[in-house]
């Protein structure tokens, strides 16, 4: 039975609508993929020399243990952030002769598939195999195999059941992003060391190598927990808040705008409304924060303005990049209503322009109570916010128009959770790498100079936004109709 | 008011609409019928440039609907529920509509009173999202937020499907006023001929993509059709 899922999943990959198109782009992500592999590898190959060189004279197999505990920590919150939930439109199966374990049993293979798994295996195994094999004996190597193996299923499903739980209830996400901290802030002021503590626990483990059966019993749970929410929650979800009376409400402030007024208030309760982009929300607030961790007060008395610029542009222009990967995709429940509609697409692009415009601006006010740590973090927050609302809204609009996967945030069901697009890549590496190109020129007279040169262009860039909608209505014409069928294939 | 020329689209090869020419005049009421797959929906999607046709075009009041965005005032369109925004109230959406065809919240309000009775009371007010509405109330409040445009031209995808047989004789009987007092220009899709003969002047009947007749509705017009769909 699950063959046939697979199966199933298989097909609908590869049938897709943006399946065929984009065949340049899977080749591009297949090569980042196996690029990924190798350095993998060969970090794992010659993880052993490296730790010879950077420790010197001490025992490379405790440094070793450890660095283990650290790099799961790291590979929580990465998992955070890229691995997927497993889709499966679950609806049309439930009515079938399928029990419902099986079903679930699927969702759970089906999420193992991902190279995320893979890493610390290909990281750590050669490591485990030439250093430690040699000294304790194959029984050692083995018990710490085991080891990894077993904490990377257990992250694996506990990363799975902490995202199904926060699209139900986003206050997860909070409690999440907050014992993070708690565990890196503990750490970084010595309340204790995880360092030290894996140190202890693996170098037990040299000695006794049974108790990597506790990391096995760890992954087990966390198996068996993800497992049997899914079995709890395999309804649809959308029973969550019914009963509740809907109020209407209503955004004077909008009514002055006229009709671009109106799709801005129809994106706020978008947000407002619905579980995926609430979360987004959310976390778009959390990372209001990030200046803690970007503005440090070492960089600033290093005066490493260049850095900080890539915060102030990564804060200031939070919501662009979290909001605007799914501009309209946001919307493509209902886009064919809008385009039949008495909306003239252009205003429909400015409305995305006005919106992202006034976000960035309250995002500036709010986050110019960092320039208490020093004003000149203003004027980098002055920069990178011209930059974002002239420049940075303008590729998102653009790739936006080059986005044809439809989203479903109605249901907030966690087997509707949909992964990013190819072009969503593209789209981040521009996001990334286009302030540094603009930047980096202009820095060799002065970094203020291309502190400068950033906010100059973005304003430029701003004063021409109307010449850029009429541009950007015109692309997205050009691919209308992909855009709607895209949207249309739910 | 539309004239279709020379208009195909297909789907994998297999041809889904194609007309060679077809001219709907200003004030007809044109009841869509035909089985399933004979492309009455594309039709629809085609004539509110959705998709792209392969060839041939669409000319609403002179201009091309491919070409121009001057048809969106004059049309009104509710296919399913993907022309409605599930997040909202009823009524947020009615004001929204409104707004975007320049009407103040009190003259939408007034205007929804006339719907009191094709409401039922499960509506308007009904403190729910339009997402939890049946699908019958979701298409009630689509049909309601089309004419609240007050258009020229108005599409209708099957509408009696989803209603319950009271509203289906409400819809009727508000088309048919809505029609002598604006001279609307209607298309409705159908499987109901009963219905559609008795509200359209006009009967297309499509197979595979052709329009193959093309009958002015008297009398002997459902007599007509049912001999055709007789199995």
């Amino acid at each position: 039975m699950i063959r046939i899922l697979l199966s199933h999943q298989w097909k609908s990959f590869w049938r897709s609508r943006s399946a065929g198109k984009s065949l340049a782009m899977q080749i591009l992500i297949g090569f980042f993929t196996i690029y990924l592999l190798v350095s993998a590898i060969g970090l794992g190959v010659f993880l052993q020399d490296l730790l010879k060189k950077i420790y010197p004279g001490q025992d490379i197999i405790k440094v070793f243990c450890g660095f283990i505990l650290y790099y799961f920590l790291f590979d929580i919150l990465i998992r955070f952030l890229l691995q997927d939930l497993p889709t499966l439109t679950i609806q049309p199966y439930l009515v079938q002769n399928i029990r419902r374990s099986q079903l679930i049993r699927f969702l759970n293979v089906r999420s193992l598939f991902t190279i995320l798994n893979l890493l610390p295996l290909l990281l750590f195994t050669p490591f485990t195999i030439m250093s430690i094999g040699p000294v304790y004996g194959f029984p050692v190597a083995f018990a710490f195999v085991t080891s990894i193996l077993a904490m990377t299923v257990f992250n694996h499903f506990l990363i799975l059941y902490i995202k199904r739980k926060s699209i139900i209830n986003s206050w997860w996400l909070v409690m999440f992003f907050v014992v993070m901290a708690v565990f890196i802030a503990a750490d970084y002021f010595k309340f204790f060391s995880l360092s030290h503590i894996s140190t202890i626990f693996f170098s037990f483990m040299l000695a006794h190598s049974w108790v990597c059966v506790l990391l096995v019993g760890m992954a087990i749970l966390s198996f068996i927990n993800n497992y049997s929410f899914l079995l709890k929650n395999l309804y649809l979800e959308d029973i969550v808040g019914k009963g509740r009376k809907k109020e209407g409400a209503e955004y004077a402030f909008l009514n002055r705008f006229g009709a671009i007024g109106e799709l801005i208030g129809l994106d706020i309760k978008l947000i407002l409304r619905n579980k995926r982009p609430r979360s987004i929300g959310i976390l778009t607030v959390i990372f209001l924060f990030y200046g803690f961790i970007f503005y440090k007060p070492e960089f600033i008395a290093g005066e490493k303005w260049g850095f900080l610029l890539f915060g102030a542009v990564f804060i200031t222009g939070l919501f662009i990049i979290n909001y605007g990967q799914f501009l309209f995709a946001w919307q493509s429940a209902h886009f064919d209503g809008l385009m039949a509609s008495n909306l003239a697409v252009k205003t429909y692009i400015k409305s995305k322009f006005v919106l992202f415009t006034a976000v960035c601006t309250v995002t500036l006010l709010l986050t110019s109570l960092y320039g208490l740590l020093t004003w000149k973090i203003l004027v980098l927050q002055l920069a990178a916010y011209l930059y974002n609302v002239g420049i940075h809204t303008v590729i998102t609009v653009y790739f936006a128009t080059r986005s044809y996967k439809a989203l479903d945030i109605s249901r907030g069901s966690a087997f509707n959770y949909q992964g990013m697009g190819a072009e969503k890549w593209i789209y981040s590496i521009v996001v990334f790498l286009l302030p540094m190109a603009i930047y980096l020129p202009f820095s060799f007279i002065n970094a203020w100079a291309g502190v400068i040169a950033l906010g100059v262009l973005g304003l430029i860039s701003f004063l021409l936004q109307d010449w850029w909608v009429d541009i950007l209505t015109k692309e997205f014409f050009k691919r209308k109709y992909n855009i709607l069928t895209g949207f249309r294939e739910k | 008011m539309i004239t279709v020329s020379n208009l195909a689209k297909a789907y994998a090869g297999k041809i889904v609409v194609d007309i060679a020419s077809l001219q709907v005049n200003d004030g007809e009421i044109i009841g869509l019928v035909g089985n399933n797959g004979a492309g009455k929906t594309t039709f629809f999607r085609l004539l509110l440039d959705l998709i792209k046709a392969d060839r041939g075009e669409i000319i609403s009041k002179e201009k091309n609907v491919a070409l121009s965005e001057d048809w969106k005032p004059y049309t009104a369109a509710y296919l399913d529920e993907g022309f409605l925004i599930d997040y909202l109230t009823p009524e947020e959406y009615f004001y929204f509509v409104g707004k975007l065809n320049n009407r103040s919240k009190a003259d939408v309000d007034e205007f929804l009173k006339n719907f009191d009775t094709f409401f039922d009371g499960s509506v308007l007010k009904s403190g729910k999202y339009i997402r939890e509405l049946s699908k019958g109330n979701q298409f009630k409040a689509g049909i309601a937020g089309c004419l609240l445009q007050n258009p020229e031209i108005l599409l209708l995808d099957e509408p009696f499907a989803n209603l319950d047989p009271t509203t289906q004789l409400r819809l009727i009987k508000m088309l048919k006023e809505m029609h002598a007092r604006h001279r609307m220009t209607i298309f409705i899709s159908s499987h109901d001929l009963n219905h559609v003969t008795d509200v359209s002047t006009r009967i297309l009947l499509m197979e595979k993509g052709v329009i193959i007749k093309d009958l002015h509705t008297n009398q002997d017009t459902l007599k007509e059709l049912e001999d055709y769909f007789k199995v």
